[in-house]
């Protein structure tokens, strides 16, 4: 019998891989949230709360948790409102958990990530794999506070040899809100003149399954997972039905340093992913926990198009609208 | 340009006399008039060809008011004709032997439905001199009286002035082989639609199906590739392919080696335009077809002419139309390196050009290359530009035995990453940045890889320099080669250091401008971008007997002492073999 408790059962992520674990008989789910989880959860027990600290390690303590699931990070799941207080649930609130889990003898901690934390640079191989070292110092916003919360796992694990933290690296997720989907549904994605990294998506479904299985094993080590397929920055813009809009180089420096940040529009990373690929290898994942994606980044984007969210299926909706309203005539 | 006409002999006298036989008198006398600059006439009759070709052009008049533009082009013409006259009877008669030749080729060829207008052209002896005629003009390489003539009488025609308007440029435009082959086909169709009552879909169709006989004899020069495209050939742009044979075989004939150059050179010209062509599919074809079925051809006296081109053209833009579309949308797909195979096969014809016709490479050693399963190709790198790791792929694409289109990715300077366009362009092709993680994961994956160790060492050598090979890095690449277990192939290039004589480097330049090293050859930078053709001399690519690696264990790739005798063993193959070809090599080009 497995105790998981997943933190940040609000989420479309995490309701999901509590139904995920739900499946497996031997295990009870724990969920905490900010509010109700918008999808079923499963078997899963859960309330609406913000714990502190103290009150972790008590829940922690009380329901005798063993592993912990952590994907409660501002910015990842909806927009983020405020950078500070960003900060201050990602990388303080992380912290926290640690501390707790620690004193509360949890003996995993399953962490949410991205695969952008190791960086892009023309030095990263062409496929990068999880021995490569996260590049902390050249990270912004949402991936800076992965990265921060990696670097202090390690640091954090490593004088306490009963803990066990085990990142999952995250491809862009597809499915519910991200800040590649709305970086690929708002009009004019940015590119850089000349640059075409490679990129990869993943589906929620197959991260949430990720989750559920290295939740419920004993494997440690960081995991990259991410669709087996990899598309160019512009072949992921058209098939989401979109133009990229090309900015120069030079002029996105000099927008940057003088603090617009709009230039890059909804590009949800630092403007050096708009020029280096940051495209993982998810052998091990295959190997250690069994996990295969099962949507590829193509079909993702298909299905991200069918939503109805795009410019180009306005259209469509006007006239399903017109259709409709013109049904008692 | 004269070139193209010749080949075909065939098109611009012959079809003519094919519709003056049955056609009415305007169109009668108007071919008459066109056939009559090609001939090796004396001047006295030049001006009265001439003059009635004006004679047309009134009675065009008379049917159409907007007959202008074709009176200037008659005008022309009439200037033009004193370079048809200067062709001298030789080579005439010279071009009557090619004409016979490819008559008895058809003949031999011709079982289809082409054989009946073929027997028409032999039949009527005018036909038969239009070839000759013809090839005279080639030969003096004063072509351009047909041409002339052709726009002059594709301007006249009443019910398309646009066209008129819009035609001559293009014809300019228009790579002139490839429009004078096109049009003789038409030509037939056209004056045979013209003749009958019931003209379009008989004549346009077998305009098509035609082809592939013309070109059943491949050239002697001739190489797997196109025994490969004879069999499926039915492309519109087989005729092309027949230029082509007939350029090569001219340069059997001609005894002067440097006019025998130059042809060969012209043939693989041909060639890439045909290649180019042949991307069309059926379904492009079918509609060239509807929309030949859909003109009128007796109001053009000389429709095939600017027809011909406009096919071709609107053949491409469909093509190319096609394609982008498709890549706007997003719908191709590419490997987790990047490559993309579409580009490739789209790059692969100039490839090969430059690869047959430019450089004429000639690769040896390719059974050493496997035909699957992974292997480390290590090459000496010179040049400049790195255009010998392109040949190096495209001796493996085009003369490897197995012919298993095996696509070398080569490792390059992950500096390129960091070039906007460049980097696209080249993870398209299927390059790879030069780290130890992305060779030793390539090989895993059993891909055929290519690297050169000398990197920028050697690509910017110094003419000075040329043939001795730099520093093989720390050995990285046999590091790769041991931990993947692939067999280590040496290539070694020559040919490669002389296509851009480097003969100093402005290193404050490079500095400037970020790059690496930034060349001083007698063309770079003093002619700009022409500067940057590389000169065509002759390459030998030579691969050697693979080192195998199994009898290593992965770990030793760990001991230094291991890797850098192996590396010091794989240098001095490439030298030794360098040295071997050096000492072969006769001269330069």
């Amino acid at each position: 019998m497995t105790r998981v408790f997943i933190n940040g059962i609000d989420g479309l992520l995490g309701a999901r891989v509590a139904e995920v674990i739900s499946r497996d008989r031997e295990a009870r789910i724990i969920g905490l949230g900010r509010a109700r989880p918008p999808a079923p959860v499963g078997r899963a027990e859960w309330f609406a709360a913000r714990l502190s600290g103290k009150q972790f390690v008590e829940l922690l303590r009380a329901e005798a948790i063993e592993v912990v699931v952590h994907l409660d990070f501002a910015g990842a799941e909806r927009p983020a409102e405020d950078r500070e207080q960003a900060v201050q649930q990602n990388v303080i609130g992380s912290m926290e958990l640690f501390g707790a889990c620690a004193a509360a003898g949890v003996r995993r901690i399953v962490l949410l990530s991205h695969v952008g934390v190791y960086g892009a640079s023309a030095l990263n191989p062409a496929m990068i794999t999880e021995d490569r070292p996260i590049a902390l110092a050249t990270l912004s916003g949402l991936l800076r506070d992965f990265a921060e919360v990696e670097q202090f796992a390690i640091d954090f694990v490593a004088r306490r040899p009963l803990l066990q933290v085990v990142p999952l690296r995250l491809a862009s997720l597809i499915g519910g809100w991200s800040p590649m989907v709305e970086y690929l549904t708002s009009p004019g994605p940015r590119m850089l003149v000349g640059f075409d990294p490679r990129i990869q998506l993943l589906g929620l479904d197959d991260a949430a399954e990720g989750f559920a299985r290295a939740a419920l094993s004993t494997v440690a080590g960081p995991f990259n997972l991410a669709s087996d397929d990899v598309l160019r920055l512009s072949q992921a813009i058209r098939l989401a039905g979109q133009q990229p809009v090309t900015v120069l180089e030079p002029v996105v420096e000099l927008a940057l340093s003088l603090g617009n940040h709009a230039i890059l529009g909804h590009w949800p990373f630092g403007p050096s992913f708009l020029r280096y690929s940051c495209v993982v290898d998810t052998q091990r994942a295959k190997c250690e926990l069994g996990w295969a994606p099962t949507r590829s980044a193509a079909e993702l984007i298909q299905m991200l198009r069918a939503n109805g969210r795009l410019v180009e299926d306005r259209a469509q909706s006007e006239a399903a609208l017109r259709e409709f309203l013109a049904r008692r005539s | 340009m004269s070139d193209d006409t010749s080949p075909n002999g065939r098109p611009t006298g012959v079809p003519p006399s094919d519709a003056a036989e049955g056609m009415p008198d305007l169109v009668a006398s108007a071919s008459d008039q066109l056939a009559a600059p090609d001939a090796v006439a004396d001047s006295d009759e030049r001006a009265p060809a001439a003059d009635s070709v004006q004679d047309v052009v009134a009675s065009l008049d008379e049917r159409a008011p907007t007959a202008d533009p074709a009176q200037n082009s008659v005008a022309s013409l009439d200037e033009r004709a004193p370079t048809a006259d200067a062709a001298p009877a030789e080579a005439a008669s010279k071009a009557g032997k090619g004409a016979r030749r490819s008559a008895s080729a058809a003949a031999a060829g011709g079982k289809t439905s082409r054989a009946s207008s073929r027997k028409k052209t032999t039949a009527s002896p005018k036909s038969a001199s239009g070839p000759g005629q013809v090839k005279t003009g080639r030969a003096k390489g004063a072509p351009s009286v047909t041409m002339e003539a052709g726009s002059g009488a594709t301007a006249g025609p009443p019910p398309a002035p646009a066209e008129a308007g819009f035609e001559p440029p293009i014809a300019e435009k228009t790579e002139a082989p490839s429009s004078a082959s096109w049009f003789d086909v038409p030509v037939g169709g056209a004056a045979e639609g013209a003749a009958g009552p019931a003209p379009a879909p008989v004549s346009s169709r077998s305009f098509w199906t035609e082809r592939p006989i013309e070109l059943a004899t491949p050239p002697s020069a001739g190489s797997l590739y196109e025994a490969a495209n004879a069999e499926r050939a039915a492309g519109p742009a087989d005729a092309l392919f027949e230029f082509e044979v007939e350029v090569r075989n001219n340069v059997a004939e001609t005894v002067s080696s440097e006019v025998s150059e130059m042809q060969t050179m012209a043939a693989g010209l041909l060639r890439l335009v045909g290649e180019n062509m042949r991307r069309m599919t059926d379904q492009q074809v079918e509609r060239v077809n509807e929309i030949l079925r859909n003109i009128d051809l007796r109001d053009y006296l000389d429709p095939d002419f600017w027809k011909g081109i406009g096919m071709v053209l609107r053949y491409q833009i469909d093509e190319q139309v096609g394609f982008i579309k498709r890549r706007l949308n997003g719908e191709y797909s590419t490997d987790p390196f990047g490559m993309d195979r579409e580009v490739i096969a789209v790059v692969r014809p100039f490839l090969r050009f430059m690869y047959r016709t430019w450089w004429r490479v000639k690769a040896e050693g390719l059974e050493h290359v496997p035909s699957e399963g992974r292997a480390l190709l290590v090459a000496n790198h010179s040049g400049v530009l790195p255009w010998d790791g392109a040949m190096i792929a495209a001796a493996v694409a085009e003369d490897h035995p197995s012919q298993n289109d095996r696509i070398v990715r080569s490792l390059h300077l992950h500096w390129f990453t960091t070039l906007p366009f460049v980097a696209p362009t080249l993870a398209a092709m299927g390059q790879v940045p030069g780290l130890p993680e992305n060779a030793i994961r390539l090989l895993q994956n059993d891909e055929l890889v290519c690297v050169f160790p000398e990197g920028l060492k050697g690509v910017g050598k110094l003419y000075k320099d040329r043939y001795k090979l730099a520093r093989f890095g720390r050995g990285g690449f046999v590091q790769a080669a041991l931990r993947a277990r692939a067999p280590i192939v040496p290539v070694a290039v020559v040919g490669a250091e002389e296509i851009y004589p480097m003969l100093g480097n402005a290193q404050p330049i490079a500095k400037l401008l970020g790059m690496p090293y930034f060349p001083i050859t007698p063309f770079f930078p003093w002619l700009g971008i022409f500067g940057a053709i590389p000169l065509p001399t002759r390459w030998f690519i030579t691969f050697c007997e693979p080192l195998p690696t199994d009898t290593y264990d992965p770990s030793e790739a760990d001991d230094p002492l291991t890797v850098l005798g192996l590396t010091e063993l794989v240098r001095e193959r490439i030298q030794a073999t360098i040295d071997a070809k050096l000492a072969e090599r006769k001269m330069i080009f």
